[in-house]
């Protein structure tokens, strides 16, 4: 299995021959970054219970954009930023600014992973004891 | 950001190894999911997000991980990433390194050499790991101390041998790296 590959597909040839990317960038209208890059791969995100808008009326999530809308429904159940990426089948940059999205608008919560760095001491041994017991159980 | 208080937390471990040495496969064996992919733009962090501002793009490569999931309990979940077999694609993730609990390293005995690139990763990044021997491509013919000399791997660093497609053997790998954690000095209760 090869590990990469040339997205094709989402190639268009400009006029003076440069590739642009059309599909990923045009989810998110044009923006090639989130907000606000605080995401990892395993940051793991929920939708919110009671979505409102900024005046405290219940959001209507069917003006979304699918994408967006894909996400709240994924994320009904936690998921990772990996996952919701492989389900959108969107690469991890592109699914990051959506998710930025709709974190900024309080309609997912995101909750990053545990800090586990040797050079910030290392993961502590009840969590080393909690993975291990669930390990055991497979 | 607003976190969620019933969101489980997540650690995440590294599956790295030569190219086609088994790495998906022990990911399928433990996971609770079949393996997913997920993909990065080879362009993204090579260039820097800032200065794609979509015109210019020359090449829109990219390259995935494999990666699946062990619930390890309703608070708890373990995600394990099958890192791409070349190490010069791993800065692709900004964060695929960075937090990660520790690696396996999956070796085959007849290429050893090709596993070599990520246990220098690892050691360089201070990256606690185990080694697995994985024979499905036959039978090992080595003993654990030649692979161990072979690899020039410290005393301290499991080594297993056995079939990665076995979902007790991935258990193993995995439980070795726990107990290898816990035995390390840095680490706090
Ligand atoms: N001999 C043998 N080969 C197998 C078996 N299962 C898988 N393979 C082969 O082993 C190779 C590697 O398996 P993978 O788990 O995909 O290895 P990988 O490390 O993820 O490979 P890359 O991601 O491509 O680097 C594949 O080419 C499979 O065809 C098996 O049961 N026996
Ligand atoms: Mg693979």
């Amino acid at each position: 299995m090869t590990s990469y590959r040339y997205e094709e597909e989402d190639e268009q040839e400009t006029e003076d021959g440069a590739h642009t990317m059309v599909r990923p960038y045009t989810i998110t209208r044009g923006r090639t970054a989130p907000e606000r890059d605080d995401f990892s791969l395993i940051t793991v995100l929920t939708t919110a219970e009671q979505a409102v808008d900024e005046h405290g009326v219940p959001l209507r999530v069917g003006r979304l954009q699918p994408e967006h809308r894909m996400i709240l429904d994924r994320c009904r159940r936690p998921a990772a930023v990996a996952e919701v990426a492989a389900g959108l089948d969107l690469p991890v940059s592109v699914t990051k600014i959506l998710l930025a999205d709709l974190v900024a608008q309080d309609l997912l919560l995101a909750r990053a992973p545990l800090t586990v760095a040797r050079a910030s001491g290392g993961a502590d041994m009840g969590l080393l004891a909690a993975v291990r017991d669930g390990l055991r159980r497979l | 950001m607003t976190t969620s208080p019933t969101a489980p937390s997540a650690v995440k471990i590294l599956i790295a190894g030569g190219f086609g040495v088994g790495k998906t496969t022990l990911v399928g064996a433990v996971s609770e999911v079949a393996p997913l992919r997920t993909e990065e733009y080879l362009t993204q962090a090579s260039v820097g997000v800032d200065s794609l501002t979509g015109v210019g793009r020359k090449n829109t490569t990219t390259v995935a991980l494999d990666f699946g999931r062990i619930t390890v309990s309703p608070e708890l979940v373990v995600y394990l990433f099958g890192t791409p077999g070349q190490e010069r694609f791993w800065f692709m993730w900004n964060d695929l390194v960075n937090g990660a609990l520790g690696g396996v390293v999956i070796a085959d005995t007849r290429r050893l050499e090709t596993s070599f690139a990520s246990i220098d990763f690892f050691e360089s990044r201070d990256i606690p790991f185990v080694v697995a021997i994985n024979c499905f491509h036959g039978h090992n013919t080595r003993t654990t101390e030649e692979i161990r000399a072979a690899l020039d791997l410290d005393p301290h660093v499991p080594l297993l041998v056995g079939d990665v497609r076995e979902r007790t053997f991935g258990r193993d790998v995995l439980l070795a790296l726990v107990d290898h954690l816990m035995s390390l000095p840095a680490a706090v209760g």
